[in-house]
């Protein structure tokens, strides 16, 4: 990566917009925690720098989402070039990057390397690209067929009449009201005097 | 498709199975019992009431207190024999610890075994902090190269499915576990559990030897794990080796009585099941051991005729995947063990009435397979026993209600000999109900099992009488809810789905209480006024139950509450006053993650959907993890739509298909990333700008957030 140009002069865009455009990027590389601030201060420089070319080109867009588009434009240069020759898509390479630098400890173990495509050390593009992620061991398929249970005679006429009932409201009603008033004049026989 | 077996199958192998001689004559000895019980209770009953003739009422109590008496002796019985098992001078020959030689516990495992966790919209700290103690409590018996873990989540929450991946992640990243724990998510949650560990099956099945299904909440110590396989090498006819998982981590009042009910009462009862159960035992759906190989062969489950609720896909799958194992010849049997395995119970009283719910429609549904051909007899009883276990609340609701009638409508007893023979049987019911837990109460008085020194054990005793007031006063109240759930399945009303909670969050939600158990006391307070018309003999009799129906929501609010006897020492079990290894890991994490800084309750509640959206790390995995499709065109504008609303309005603005679907599609979920990164603060939804600000604060890093971290960390 280049030397940082501290002198950061936009041709378009006002100040506020760029002010917000830095704070949105600050916040975003904190989000890799990557803890080193000079790196990450480097980075967002960097990045503005970029976004500020951009800006003059299409400045119907705002500073902070082209700072964004700049930043995730390096990350995908920067990720290509570890990722090279792994037969992975490009949004593959975007999301299998960023776990492998997790998962490697990257943030902690190489902060200064972090969207450097110019110093890739050998031993955090080797981490980096053996944990390339399987969340399950490769499949064995098995047949797990139910097979039928013969449920007998006495399932059978209770689920065609539970069928039957189900099918025909008026006449489920009419077994519930037949069985109520058996009920009761059942019980208004018992009391009668 | 092919039809099984009209014959069950005999055994395949004798190692672990009881041979058929001591069986039956098992059998015979405590069905005779059983049977000799039921036969003198039903007489005596039929002697009182056949005083001037049996009338059409007093034949019908007769028969709701038949199926009663016998349920009560098959209690009584096996805690009766678990007692004398427990104490006679020579061990039982059918011990399947015996089986086991020291040379035995030196050889190195050889069997493959993965073990299972399906998970549903779980606790995800809970989850994986049980994992990861089970995971090291296996490292240290220094075989674990043969076990492999795996999550299978059902999870239809967004937030908690995000959560499972990254605390999933976190887990293999710390215990440098990948390889041996994995994470599997299924997209359509087909036949809920019992299709989850089918789907394990299927893709995985032929991996391994054996698999150990375990709950979210279920911990098991790595001797356990270990001791468990080495049974199942030595034994080759058992197909299911089911452990009897103790209840522990409660801290509400109705937990802990529960759990030192199971601590005190379990043992006794579980060698009395496994005295009589033999090779024909239950399995439980888990902290479970089975063997792989017959199960995918035997055991994928039908549907059952009819709809759901009473049919359809078969809910309680565990009774009929033990009874498909004996059928096919393997045996299923219980390994008494007091340790090392664990289980967590409904913390309120309201939770638990939930989980019978669903218990008792899955129960319910065994009717279609009681009549079918091919069964062993024990496994047809085996689902008799589990109808009757909710159908007995709705045959002492009649038996209660015809009383009453009976009561209105008789002029009472006058014969010496009916008077006599009610007096016996109600001394006989009371020996029923109170003579087990005497007795197991004075075994652990002289032998001290759950506890050695003499004030714990005299705690134990007040303890004891406690748990029984706590349970009489509930008892009313269970058997008015299960009656209605017996109710509810017969008549169509299903139940849905839904996470279980297995720990207090908060203070008990009196309204949620007293709106569940108004009706009951209305229900106690009509009887009461009933009971008072018919006379004072009739409302003396009744009086405790009409006590317990009247103070249902009073019960209900103080065995919720978090006033659990702690302090006095009641209620104590082993595991409370010495935790176990493997407890004490899992605690000790749990709460190192509690004390961690809370985020705002809005953003706690999103957590999962903040963290994959702004993260870098978290929106890698998740892409990384899902299975990528072709999409079209319509979805794209589809998914457009909802990435604008996302931003714009918020998750709340989303419904849960919508969410689902926006987190399966791999393109929206990385420019959702850029996209809320790029956007403007005006342009985002007030949910955001407070994610954004927040999301950098040390104590929402989610890898930090859901798991403890390791101790140089």
């Amino acid at each position: 990566m280049e030397a940082v140009n501290i002198a950061f002069a936009p041709a378009t865009g006002t100040e506020e917009e760029w002010n917000e455009a830095y704070a949105r990027l600050a916040d975003y590389f904190r989000s890799y925690r990557l803890h080193n601030r000079i790196r990450r201060t480097q980075l967002i420089l960097e990045t503005l720098r970029r976004a500020a070319e951009t800006h003059a080109l299409e400045p119907e867009k705002s500073p902070t989402a082209h700072a964004i588009e700049q930043a995730r434009g390096m990350l995908r240069t920067w990720l290509g070039s570890i990722y090279e020759g792994l037969n992975l898509t490009e949004s593959q390479i975007e999301a299998t990057g960023r776990l492998g630098f997790h998962l490697c400890d990257g943030p902690d173990r190489w902060p200064h390397f972090f969207l450097d495509d110019d110093n890739l050390p050998e031993d955090m593009a080797d981490a980096m690209r053996s944990v390339v992620q399987a969340s399950g061991p490769s499949l064995q398929i098995s047949k797990m067929t139910p097979r039928e249970i013969d449920l007998g005679k006495i399932t059978e006429i209770t689920e065609d009449t539970i069928d039957t009932l189900g099918r025909h409201a008026l006449l489920r009603y009419a077994v519930l009201l037949l069985m109520v008033g058996g009920v009761l004049g059942y019980l208004f026989w018992l009391l009668r005097v | 498709m092919s039809v099984i077996g009209a014959q069950t199958a005999n055994l395949v192998a004798n190692q672990g199975l009881p041979p058929t001689r001591i069986s039956r004559a098992r059998r015979a000895t405590f069905f005779s019992f059983v049977g000799v019980g039921t036969v003198a209770g039903i007489w005596l009953m039929y002697v009182f009431l056949s005083e001037g003739g049996m009338r059409k009422a007093e034949w019908a109590l007769l028969a709701v207190f038949a199926p009663l008496y016998y349920q009560l002796n098959m209690g009584f019985w096996t805690a009766l024999f678990g007692v004398w098992i427990m104490n006679r001078p020579k061990a039982d020959p059918l011990d399947l610890w015996r089986t086991l030689s020291a040379d035995d516990y030196r050889a190195p495992i050889t069997a493959s075994t993965a073990i299972i966790m399906p998970i549903y919209n779980e606790d995800v700290t809970r989850v994986f902090e049980g994992l990861r103690a089970i995971y090291e409590s296996l490292s240290e018996t220094r075989q674990p190269e043969t076990f492999d873990f795996f999550i299978l989540s059902d999870s239809d929450d967004t937030n908690k499915w995000i959560e499972e991946e990254t605390a999933w992640l976190e887990l293999c990243r710390q215990l440098n576990a990948f390889g041996r724990i994995f994470y599997r998510k299924r997209r359509k949650p087909i036949n809920r559990k019992s299709g989850n560990v089918s789907d394990f099956c299927r893709r995985w099945g032929r991996r391994y030897r054996y698999m150990v299904v375990l709950d979210a909440d279920s911990l098991m110590s790595g001797a356990m794990l270990t001791s468990m396989v080495r049974i199942m090498e030595k034994n080759p006819g058992v197909g299911i080796l089911q452990t009897f998982p103790k209840q522990i981590a409660s801290d509400t009042l109705l937990g802990r009585v529960m759990q030192f009910a199971q601590a005190l009462y379990g043992p006794p009862f579980m060698a009395g099941l496994d005295y009589w159960q033999g090779g024909e035992a239950n399995f439980w759906g888990h902290n479970a051991i089975i063997r792989l190989a017959p199960f995918i062969e035997n055991c994928a489950l039908p549907p059952l005729p009819g709809k759901e609720p009473f049919g359809g896909h078969i809910m309680s799958h565990d009774f009929v995947e033990a009874a498909l194992m004996r059928k096919a010849g393997y045996a299923v049997r219980l390994l008494p063990a007091h340790h090392g395995s664990y289980e967590e119970g409904p913390p309120t009283l309201i939770d638990m009435l939930k989980r019978d719910r669903r218990w008792c429609q899955g129960n319910m549904q065994h009717f279609w397979l009681l009549f079918a051909k091919g069964w062993h007899p024990m496994s047809r009883l085996n689902f008799f026993h589990g109808i009757l276990s909710y159908a007995s609340s709705l045959l002492w609701f009649l038996f209660l209600v015809i009383s009453t009638f009976l009561a209105a409508t008789h002029p009472g007893h006058q014969q010496p000999q009916a008077i006599l023979a009610e007096q016996i049987l109600l001394g006989l019911t009371i020996a029923l109900i109170f003579l087990p837990k005497v007795l197991i109460l004075m075994d652990e008085m002289f032998t001290g099992r759950m506890f050695k020194p003499l004030g714990q054990r005299v705690m134990t005793f007040f303890s004891s009488i406690g748990d029984t007031i706590v349970f009489t006063l509930m008892a009313p109240v269970l058997m008015v809810f299960h009656a209605r759930f017996v109710i509810y399945t017969v008549l169509g009303k299903g139940v849905r789905w839904v996470a279980q909670r297995r720990r207090m969050d908060g203070g008990v939600d009196w309204a949620e209480t007293i709106m569940t158990f108004w009706s009951v006391t209305t229900l106690g307070l009509a009887w009461g006024v009933i009971a008072f018309f018919i006379g004072w003999a009739f409302l003396l009799w009744f009086i405790p139950i009409l006590c317990s129906m009247l103070l249902a929501v009073p019960v209900a609010i103080i065995v919720s509450g978090r006033r659990s006897g702690q302090r006095l020492g009641l209620f104590r079990i082993p595991e409370e006053a010495d935790p176990p290894l493997v407890l004490r890991a899992m605690n000790q994490r749990l709460n190192v993650v509690k004390d961690r800084i809370p985020l705002q309750p809005e953003l706690e509640r999103h957590f999962g959907l903040m963290q994959v959206c702004l993260d870098p790390y978290v929106n890698g995995m998740h892409v990384s993890l899902l299975r990528r499709r072709k999409s079209i065109e319509l979805s794209r504008d589809y998914l457009k739509k909802l990435e604008n609303r996302l931003l714009k309005d918020g998750p709340t603005s989303l419904t849960p298909q919508e969410m689902k679907a926006m987190m399966h599609d791999t393109d929206t979920v990385t420019n959702l990333h850029y996209h809320l990164w790029s956007a403007k603060e005006h342009e985002l939804a007030p949910f955001w700008s407070l994610a954004i600000r927040q999301h950098n604060l040390a104590a929402t890093n989610p890898f930090t957030h859901l798991l403890a971290q390791r101790d140089n960390e």
